[in-house]
């Protein structure tokens, strides 16, 4: 505000009174970056970031405490919204080395849920950062690395203003995320080892949407600013 | 640096590189001045596409209403040319 009042104040000085031309285009660019800076600052959540924090870590110490009680280690299987009655979601298997292969059709939008034939094969299905954000994307993201990167991006240096810049790269059933300057990294707590730290958990949800193929995080490490995440795209 | 601040610091520098170039240049016309400010900022706001809706909604209010702009100096200049004066 202060910008766009000293612009206003100098700019017909500058062109009245000191008669010159530059100034009063430095007045005048002192006036729009003004008003640049106040419509960026109104898009602010209304929400303090500490706020936010804090629900976001009441959410993750809830599913984390739910995964500790239930002795839960298997790493969750990310579904796309085609196969989670609209939005994509996570799967934690029950049973450990269970054959993830067997993640076929539509899975009943309930806690808990049945995705094989045998009966040990159960999983709890939860709701993750990643899978809330989908809802921001403009468009359903292509099925490219590009594509893919396009969209994270999107979403983690956009939107949430998680990151700095984002890439991406496919080789056959493997995707390779490098997110620099994130934000937000991984700890070893019991819930990032099942569902990925939020930037993976964002990173798996696009990839499995844009894809339409469930997606794991295979490995996920962070050193010298960046954030090293490799998923695994599951038949 | 948060992609805000990068924006804004995007915008500040080439408004101050337009305007010293123009200076140096011996630019007197406050119209090419305005003109080629606002086609920086365009060009800058269109290049960072990845802001989030809300304040991509915000910003091109401000492009519409500066572009507004542009296109009365741009209609006044082309009358001239018209009309010979």
């Amino acid at each position: 505000m202060a910008l766009i009042v000293a612009g206003v104040i100098f700019a017909p000085v500058a062109y009245f009174i000191v008669d010159s031309t530059p100034l009063t285009a430095i007045g005048i660019s002192a006036i729009i970056v003004g008003f640049t800076c106040v419509a960026l600052a109104n898009t602010r959540p209304a929400i303090s970031p500490e706020a936010c924090q804090l629900i976001l870590k009441t959410g993750m110490e809830n599913t984390g405490a739910l995964l500790e009680e239930l002795g839960l280690r298997n790493k969750a299987i990310y579904l796309p919204s085609e196969m989670r009655e609209g939005r994509p979601q996570a799967l934690i298997p029950l049973v450990e080395e269970n054959d993830i292969q067997k993640v076929r059709g539509k899975i009943p939008g309930r806690l808990i849920v049945r995705y094989g034939a045998n009966p040990g094969d159960m999983a709890i299905a939860v709701t993750t950062p990643g899978s809330i954000n989908i809802d921001m994307l403009e468009s359903q993201p292509e099925p490219t690395s590009d594509g893919i990167e396009a969209a994270i991006t999107y979403i983690l240096t956009g939107a949430l203003d998680l990151a700095n810049s984002v890439s991406v790269s496919m080789t056959d059933s493997i995707i390779n995320v490098e997110v620099s300057g994130a934000r937000l990294h991984y700890e070893d707590i019991w819930y990032y080892r099942c569902l990925g730290s939020p930037v993976a958990s964002i990173a798996a949800a696009i990839s499995c949407e844009a894809l339409n193929k469930p997606v794991r995080i295979k490995e996920e490490e962070f050193s010298k600013g960046k954030s090293r995440i490799v998923l695994e795209v599951l038949p | 640096m948060r992609i805000y601040n990068r924006y804004i610091l995007a915008l500040v520098i080439c408004a101050s590189l337009i305007n010293v170039v123009l200076a140096f240049w011996g630019q007197t016309d406050l119209e090419v001045y305005f003109t080629v400010n606002i086609i920086g900022y365009l060009i800058i706001t269109l290049l960072y596409v990845y802001l989030n809706p809300k304040a991509k909604r915000a910003l091109n209010t401000i492009s519409f209403v500066l572009f507004g702009c542009f296109m009365v100096i741009v209609t006044f200049k082309v009358m001239e040319i018209i009309t010979g004066r």
